[in-house]
């Protein structure tokens, strides 16, 4: 049995909908409401694996019982262990160009983008019930995870680092621009997960970042987008939102650097 | 086909491509790097990768920068004993440890490494010099490490920190380790060469917290990697002390 426990169809969990979907896999949607902090409701019984979540909040898929977690991997996992179209690139260099996609804008873009996306839309949602939140959180370990919520609600993101957020975002952009200008996907000449995975992330940014991301300055990455939306698996896996408006729905993400 | 390997010690990033290489019986060109002598920063290795970071493998036209990717490359792209488990969700707990070693237990080991060792191993040099030194580094964010690492400008709550995650690390890592007998499960893979890599000085590094009483597992994981014969070919390649440290792992050493 094969069931993915998601929220909104944006950024970490539109990654593994999509594949899904290419997959045309046959799977049980398990809806979560992020905004509820449903996810520690859950009640699944994974490893430690799953438990710690290296993305700390993001999707779970449950594969004849044993729980799979973050985000990329996922992606390499669905696209491994499911029948269907292949979603992983051929030669061996262009497999190490998927690999090293995945944790370069891993680390990069699934820091920066949730903490702009939170900060503009999850942020309100969640003090309208304070109280409520703030009892939610108590109880959530490892505490990596509760202080990622705690510092978005603190006051930590203030108008000068979110300014720095968007000038860090310019360095893996450029790249992302930069490897699509030589072509027209990032890990060679097929339509592969690190596709999937920079999409989900960068799909957002001209609203979150328009000084970043725009017809000017990255009109590959724009091109990209719309040739991603408009597949039908993309549709698919966007029209499993509930809000109507997937695009405005965040979840904290991978910690910044400790380094600086 | 040559495979040159831009490299340091066999240590942390570096050794991750040594040790796949070796185990995939793959020979390579081995071109040291001296990272406390910035030979990185060096404008002929920055021709090699323009970012001025190690390792880098050069493999015909293909130049590749990220450590834990080209293990992947390592076992993708010659022949020799398969490095990855065969079973789709064990490849995934090796892909969800190495990301867990790199990204959380790393660079908390790094910072209490760096603060102890390249930090006062590069200071005893005029600060002019070291200024110059960082402004030869291409990357913010290792302008921003090498900084902190020259100037000593650890905070006492970071180091604090990273030392309590350290600890945490080692915890979930020995009850892993009771579960399963490799990183990935029943198969020793690209998981153990990295885990080995970060791990190999831990007994040195945190000897209350990763010794045979307390962490009985991580301490034979250790020692079965250290003699395999690919691990005794790379660590006799380095050429510090920081390296020799490896040999606490024989067991002769504490019969």
């Amino acid at each position: 049995m094969l069931e993915l426990y998601h929220s909104e169809p944006n950024t970490f969990f539109l990654k593994p909908l999509i594949a899904l979907h290419e997959k045309q896999a046959d799977f049980q949607s398990r809806w979560f409401d992020a905004d509820q902090l449903e996810q520690f409701g859950l009640g699944l019984d994974g490893e430690v694996e799953a438990h710690l979540n290296l993305e700390r909040e993001g999707p779970l898929l449950r594969h004849d019982g044993t729980l799979i977690s973050s985000s990329f991997f996922m992606l390499e996992y669905i696209a491994e262990a499911l029948p269907g179209v292949r979603l992983l690139p051929k030669s061996a260099h262009d497999l190490y160009r998927a690999h090293a996609s995945g944790q370069f804008l891993g680390a990069h873009l699934g820091s920066l983008v949730p903490i702009l996306g939170c900060v503009k839309y999850t942020v309100p949602r969640l003090q309208r019930d304070r109280a409520r939140v703030d009892d939610c959180l108590k109880k959530v370990e490892p505490q990596e995870r509760r202080l990622n919520w705690l510092s978005l609600l603190d006051g930590t993101y203030t108008p000068e680092i979110l300014a720095t957020a968007r000038e860090r975002l310019k360095f893996p952009v450029s790249r992302v621009e930069a490897t699509l200008n030589s072509g027209p996907w990032l890990a060679g000449p097929e339509y592969s997960i690190a596709d999937i995975d920079a999409f989900a992330m960068l799909r957002v940014l001209p609203d979150l970042a328009p000084d970043v991301v725009n017809e000017s300055a990255t009109p590959r990455i724009l091109d990209f987008i719309a040739r991603i939306e408009a597949r039908a698996a993309v549709r698919a896996a966007l029209a499993t939102s509930r809000s109507g408006k997937p695009q405005q729905h965040f979840v904290p993400g991978v910690e910044p650097s400790r380094w600086g | 086909m040559t495979v040159r390997l831009y490299h340091w010690e066999p240590n942390a990033n570096s050794g991750k491509p040594m040790l796949a290489l070796a185990e995939k019986g793959v020979d390579f060109e081995s071109h040291y790097i001296d990272l406390l002598k910035f030979d990185q920063h060096q404008p002929d290795y920055l021709k090699i990768n323009p970012d001025g970071t190690i390792p880098a493998m050069v493999h015909g036209d293909h130049v590749l920068t990220e450590s834990t990717p080209m293990m992947e490359y390592a076992d993708d792209a010659f022949d020799g004993p398969p490095l990855k488990p065969a079973d789709p969700k064990e490849r995934w707990r090796m892909r969800w440890w190495m990301r867990f070693f790199d990204s959380y237990f790393a660079p908390s080991a790094s910072m209490i490494g760096w603060s102890i060792f390249v930090g006062p191993a590069v200071r005893q040099r005029p600060k002019e010099e070291l200024e110059a030194a960082i402004a030869r580094i291409p990357l913010e964010s290792r302008r921003i490490a090498w900084r902190k690492a020259m100037f000593n400008q650890f905070s006492e709550a970071e180091l604090a920190e990273s030392k309590r995650r350290v600890i945490f690390c080692l915890g979930i890592l020995e009850q892993h380790l009771t579960r399963h007998e490799w990183i990935a499960g029943r198969t020793y893979s690209l998981g153990d060469m990295n885990g080995f890599n970060l791990g190999y000085a831990m007994p040195l590094a945190q000897p209350d917290y990763c010794n045979d009483a307390k962490t009985p597992r991580i301490m034979e994981w250790l020692r079965r990697i250290y003699e395999r014969p690919a691990a005794k070919k790379i660590w006799a390649l380095g050429r510090t002390a920081m390296a020799q440290r490896v040999k606490f792992l024989e067991r002769a050493a504490h019969a």
